[in-house]
């Protein structure tokens, strides 16, 4: 586990789109197949969960082993909420970065799938980025001072940005410590 | 509890040393409620094939067969349904970090997270451990958790508060020693009135349902108590143990049950392993006999009186005074919702109102807003019901359109409560490992479909319940439904087809007294078709005030069945490939690269025939045992059909071996013994065969059976063994079918 100093392992990111007024449950086949033939890079991919029956829920979910993927409503606005499941290989830098790139791989995916008929298109202006681990990064201003770089140095990484613009979300001091990360065009 | 918390940890060390057997770690994993979850053997089917998953650690297990990588299931007890604020919060918490940010109630009260990983199970323990969550014994064989009526304390028609009772029995027997040897797991239910289905007594191992008798002018408060109920694939009514016993012997009355069933249950064969089984071989009136002794021999226990003073003391759960003018107008949909979702309690200045969760399930963000939303109106108030909900209690009548509004900011006002839309289900193969049908996907089907036709429905017909369960071990409830449905498959040429086994007239009534009659096997496809079908049937033929189960007893099974007889039909693959599909799934419902070959096709097709003249035959034995006019003569007779149904079923499986196989049972029976038990063919992989035991006891007995109860448990069985023969069939079907050669090896000549 990494410690606060290290920033936080266990970490949520999300893309937001709008609503496509395509039926949720036309992810089911598409998660299906990619499971069926493992079609993404560095992630093992083995279920799909259903929650699209829940209001503001993570609808339909891509479960792997090393994240989930799912076309969220849970925060009110739709989007591709990718949530790490198990620590990184490396600290929480590559964490984010790893995490961003598998998300930014599966939007990019899911655009280019005919059976959405190009009527998906995420917002890649914009990246919500959480800490999803209330023990060791709380929703502080502590807290905020340990994930903002860590934030900063892996979109930069992953985007080649050299001055993501990185704002801290004022929300419900029970829900995760969040970050906005605008990027440039 | 920090104690017991590190040593999980230091265990699960351990176990990734591989110090620990696998199956000693099972068990203390299963005992601190972390379970397994579908696909932890590192397997999936992807709809053409099973493909192993490359899970990092691959060969490190947490059980047998089971990775240590595998994501599984938390199961959280919460005793009696009854949460804080807090605690909500807590477990929303957890849900969002070690889960998928979903809370599943399920029906016996408990919090079930997802997908979780075991190395966060430390972490998550003590959270919940620090606001007075425990999660343990909520699995293996112990006492699980311990529920009772939502509407204890302000219901008007029980005896009185159960509430402090249920309390003191969990805390009395969790970890107690002699509860610590078991065979299986133990139920137990408080229901505060005998003719509501709140409690459920009836099925569970234990039950108690509150009484008060007259003593001297004085009333005194006391418990029924009912043993050996239980659903699960044999369903049995408890049994009255005592017709009334005093509050102050609950406590040592249970302990001395719990003795008798750790010293004579049975350990080795987990299908005969619970209480109900005990019960039914020894009688009740012997059993009573033991727990008697073992009642006169308990050394006294401070604690067995101390509890039931404190249970006196019961602690005041409402707001000094309302905190909203009446003024609030209304968001949307509140008559509808108010119609269905809000309880008069007996207090007359409160009621309570039920959150409705679709399938049990509510999110993180939503069980935030709710917390608030107690803290505001009732502060702690809130129970998780046995029907998947909420229960908002001790709302000021005058708050309740403002705690209405609330809701509705939270989208939280699904109205429909305990009525037909309000399908239970069990997560059946969303996550269960036992799951053979889609019983979310058939409920999310259901609840839609029927929302969308809840105007048309009249009082009567929204009272109809419909509850789904994945397999036959019952976990939705669906004995006790008007329309239920367990999970099945079955061989449409080369190819199985999900189905679910559909049964009528169950009745929550009488603390869940009265199971439902098995109708037959629907494709999953046609459940809906089915229910619908069944709605209007009701519908037009019912009488004036006539209740479902009421329709169904009266106009007879055999009648309903030949009504709905053509939906139990699967159209060929050629032609329809939806029925080879499960509800919400996109993969072919099959088990793989299933060929047909000619010479198969024809010793299929004898099988097939043997099976179907084996559920023929059962469904006849059926409604004599559910016929109650039905003479001692006519039961014995339906026993001894039930037998000679199992007698064909094996038939049907010895004819893939031999297509010339004569139908004598004594002859049937040892070439089935020799052929598919001594072979283990007839066997599941790991678990073995739980019907082969029901098999044997008919054919010891010749079919005899004692009594309506035993001719009625023997036709279930049958039913179970026939389920069994399906099922073994499609294995052979896939091994020999696509060229594998361990069956033929597996056989003697």
């Amino acid at each position: 586990m990494a410690n606060a100093n290290e920033g936080p392992q266990r970490i949520c990111m999300k893309l937001y789109a709008a609503e496509t007024g395509i039926g949720d449950q036309v992810y089911v086949p598409i998660f299906q197949e990619w499971i069926r033939d493992q079609a993404l890079d560095g992630l093992v991919l083995f279920d799909v969960a259903d929650y699209a029956h829940v209001p503001d829920s993570p609808g339909i979910v891509l479960v792997t082993h090393e994240a989930t993927f799912a076309l969220d409503r849970s925060d009110g606005r739709f989007g591709l909420l990718a949530q790490r499941r198990v620590n990184g290989k490396g600290d929480a830098v590559d964490t984010v970065a790893s995490t961003l790139r598998q998300m930014l791989q599966v939007a990019s995916k899911l655009e280019a799938d005919p059976r959405l008929g190009g009527k998906l298109e995420f917002d890649r202006s914009v990246i919500r980025i959480e800490a999803n681990d209330r023990l060791r990064a709380p929703n502080t201003e502590e807290g905020y001072r340990v994930l903002e770089p860590v934030v900063k140095k892996a979109v930069t990484a992953v985007l080649a940005d050299k001055a993501p613009k990185v704002s801290r979300v004022p929300n419900d001091p029970r829900d995760r410590l969040a970050a906005d990360v605008r990027v440039a065009p | 509890m920090a104690e017991e918390i590190d040593e999980f940890e230091a265990q699960m060390g351990l176990r990734k040393q591989e110090k620990i057997e696998e199956k000693v770690f099972a068990e203390l994993r299963l005992r601190r409620g972390a379970y397994g979850q579908r696909y932890d053997n590192g397997h999936r089917y992807d709809g053409t094939r099973t493909q192993e998953i490359a899970f990092p650690r691959r060969g490190l297990t947490k059980g047998p067969d089971t990775e240590f990588d595998a994501p599984g299931m938390q199961r959280i007890k919460i005793p009696f349904g009854k949460m804080t604020a807090e605690q909500l919060e807590v477990l929303a918490d957890c849900a969002e970090e070690y889960s998928n940010g979903i809370l599943h109630i399920t029906t016996r009260q408990d919090v079930q997270l997802h997908f979780v990983d075991i190395e966060d199970t430390p972490d998550m323990h003590r959270r919940l451990g620090a606001v007075g969550i425990t999660t343990r014994e909520a699995c293996g064989n112990s006492v699980r958790n311990v529920t009772g009526c939502p509407l204890a304390g302000i219901c008007t028609t029980e005896e009185f508060d159960i509430s402090p009772y249920a309390r003191a029995e969990f805390l009395f027997l969790l970890g107690h020693p002699d509860v610590q040897d078991f065979g299986r797991k133990f139920k137990i239910s408080y229901s505060g009135c005998s003719g509501e289905g709140c409690g459920r007594a009836m099925m569970h191992d234990l039950g108690f349902i509150a009484a008060v008798r007259t003593v001297n002018g004085q009333p005194e408060h006391g418990f029924r108590v009912v043993v050996g109920g239980g659903l699960g694939p044999v369903p049995h009514l408890a049994k009255e143990l005592y017709a009334f016993m005093p509050e102050s012997q609950m406590l040592p009355v249970s302990q001395a049950i719990s003795r008798v069933y750790a010293r004579l249950g049975e350990k080795r064969n987990r299908a005969k392993a619970r209480i109900k089984f005990l019960v039914a071989q020894l009688t009740i009136e012997k059993f009573r006999e033991l727990v008697d002794a073992e009642l006169a021999a308990l050394e006294p226990d401070p604690r067995w009186q101390e509890w039931v003073d404190q249970a006196e003391k019961a602690a005041q759960e409402f707001l000094p005074a309302p905190v909203t003018n009446d003024g609030a107008k209304p968001a949307p949909g509140f008559e509808e919702w108010a119609s269905t979702n809000v309880y008069d309690q007996r207090q007359k200045e409160f009621v309570a109102a039920t959150v409705n969760l679709p399938l049990g399930d509510i999110t993180s963000r939503q069980s935030r807003k709710l917390a608030d939303i107690m803290r505001k109106y009732v502060n702690d108030a809130l129970r998780t019901t046995v029907d998947q909900n909420l229960l908002i209690r001790w709302v000021w009548r005058q708050d309740l359109v403002s705690l209405y509004n609330d809701l509705y900011e939270a989208k939280l006002v699904l109205s429909g409560a305990g009525t037909i839309t309000d399908v239970t289900s069990c997560p059946g193969t969303d996550t269960c490992k036992l799951g053979i049908s889609s019983s979310r996907g058939l409920s999310a089907e259901l609840r839609a479909r029927l929302e969308a036709r809840s105007l048309q429905f009249d009082k009567t017909l929204k009272h109809v319940q419909i509850k789904v369960s994945g397999c036959n071990n019952s976990c939705g409830q669906h004995h006790v439904a008007d329309i239920g449905f367990y999970g099945s498959s079955r061989n449409i040429g080369a190819y199985k087809v999900p189905h679910f086994l559909l049964l009528l007239g169950g009745a929550l009534e009488d603390n869940a007294g009265n199971y439902g009659l098995a109708i037959g096997a629907i494709p999953s496809k046609r459940a809906p078709e089915t229910v619908d079908r069944l709605l209007d049937l009701y519908s037009a033929e019912r009488l004036d005030g006539e209740m479902f189960r009421a329709w169904v007893m009266r106009v007879g099974k055999k009648a309903v069945k030949e009504k709905i007889q053509d939906l139990m039909e699967v159209p060929p693959y050629e032609q329809d490939k939806s029925f080879y599909v499960d509800w919400h799934d996109s993969r072919e419902y099959s088990i793989g690269d299933i060929g047909v070959g000619e010479c198969a096709g024809e010793v299929i097709t004898l099988t097939e025939f043997s099976i179907a003249s084996a559920e023929s035959k059962l469904f006849d034995a059926s409604i004599t045992v559910d016929d109650t006019n039905a003479t001692q003569a006519d039961l014995q007779e339906a026993s001894r059909q039930a037998y000679l149904a199992m007698v064909l079923a094996s038939l049907g499986l010895l004819k893939t071996r031999n297509p010339d196989a004569k139908n004598d049972p004594d002859q049937v029976f040892e070439d089935f013994k020799r052929l598919f038990i001594d072979t283990k063919l007839f066997f599941e992989r790991y678990i073995g065969s739980q019907e082969w035991p029901y098999f044997q006891a008919a054919h010891e007995a010749k079919g005899a059976s004692r009594d309506r109860d035993e001719a009625r448990r023997r036709v279930e069985e049958a039913q179970l063994f026939i389920d069994a023969s399906h099922a073994c069939y499609a294995r052979l079907r896939q091994t020999t079918v696509g060229g594998s050669p361990a069956v033929s090896a597996a056989l003697p000549s």
